[in-house]
């Protein structure tokens, strides 16, 4: 067979659809999945902005009133808003990455491995965060003479972070290698 | 721009560009034809605000559809899977019209081809310029080229063995 033969085969087929669509089906399942996948990278980033948020204002609110205060805990707060103010500019900077991709298909393979890198990037900072975040509290422990307590809490809140986002980052990683391979096909003749 | 006139655009263009869409579908899954029209149909909705009619509607759809479905992996169908079982509303049903083998034989092939080779087939057997394709899939007009001699030697050779078999 030569090609303009399939071509005429592929041609054929434009009177007669190979599929009939339930209107109302699609129409509720695209309503129903539109309000989950639409806003689901910002509402992971906004809820780690305001949870540093609230808890650095939570501990800047509350230490001058405890006995004591405690200096570390200061730190701590002053440590977080830093965090909030990099976790914006990582906002602001992933938005108007996002606008230089042209909107061929190579385009935006690469638009989308740059967004998976950038969420393998924030799930590593969220792990490591912990380590200084961690070290200071242990100090504001060490301080308040709860060091035990407080490490114990540390090594906990650390190994459940180091395993939640252990499996997001994998995740992405591999998504990311197969889109890479993608590329490379598109690229190569071969 | 509202979402009413959001979703009357999706209407309109589903209604004039549905077989389109078909296409890539079947191109590209054996199984889940639902899950990757859903796909498709949400990717193109979250595309219309972005579209200047600098395209055609044809152009800008199948590079949507494509761009979907290149990247429409096992993994995804996974996840969507819990969703299919709790809401067995199939969106797509095959039509049962009479539809030639050899056309049946061409997608088997194009299914065997990977991800992009099935796209520039697909653009390829719709009529699309070396020029068009190449904005399409973001990548030279030459290596388009080397590409199609390829794919268009490796389907004629595979059509030989069809016709000998007479299947």
């Amino acid at each position: 067979m030569e090609f303009d033969e399939m071509k005429k085969i592929w041609d054929a087929q434009n009177n007669q659809p190979l599929y009939v669509i339930d209107e109302k089906a699609l129409h509720n399942r695209v309503q129903s999945k539109m309000s989950t996948v639409l806003r689901l990278t910002n509402i992971s980033e906004w809820s780690l902005i305001m949870t540093y948020l609230v808890a650095g204002g939570i501990l800047i609110g509350l230490n001058p009133f405890k006995r004591g205060a405690n200096i570390f805990l200061y730190l701590e707060a002053i440590w977080m808003f830093a965090v909030v103010v990099y976790f914006v500019v990582s906002h602001i900077r992933r938005i108007k990455a996002s606008r230089q991709f042209d909107r061929s298909i190579h385009g935006d393979l690469n638009h989308t491995i740059s967004l998976l890198s950038y969420q393998v990037r924030l799930s590593q900072i969220i792990r490591w965060n912990l380590l200084p975040m961690g070290a200071i509290m242990i100090f504001s422990g060490w301080e308040a003479g709860k060091l035990f307590r407080v490490s114990a809490v540390i090594l906990v809140s650390y190994t459940l972070a180091f395993y939640v986002t252990s499996k997001g980052i994998r995740a992405n990683k591999r998504r990311k290698r197969e889109l890479q391979v993608l590329k490379e096909k598109l690229e190569t003749g071969n | 721009m509202t979402e009413k006139e959001r979703l009357d655009i999706l209407e309109e263009w589903l209604k004039l560009h549905k077989g389109l869409i078909f296409k890539v579908v079947r191109a590209y899954t054996v199984e889940d034809h639902d899950d990757l029209f859903q796909e498709i149909i949400i990717q193109v909705w979250h595309s219309i605000p972005a579209f200047r009619q600098e395209a055609s509607v044809t152009t800008w759809l199948y590079r949507i559809a494509l761009n979907t479905a290149i990247k429409w992996t096992k993994k995804e169908k996974k996840y969507a899977g819990a969703e299919i079982l709790d809401n067995v509303q199939h969106l797509l049903q095959e039509n049962r019209i009479q539809v030639d083998e050899r056309l049946t034989w061409l997608y088997g092939e194009i299914y065997k081809l990977d991800e992009i080779d099935r796209s520039v087939t697909l653009l390829l057997l719709e009529g699309f310029s070396y020029k068009e394709m190449s904005a399409m899939l973001g990548i030279s007009e030459s290596n388009v080229g080397v590409k199609i001699n390829r794919i268009k030697k490796q389907l004629i050779a595979k059509s030989k063995n069809y016709d000998n078999h007479g299947i």
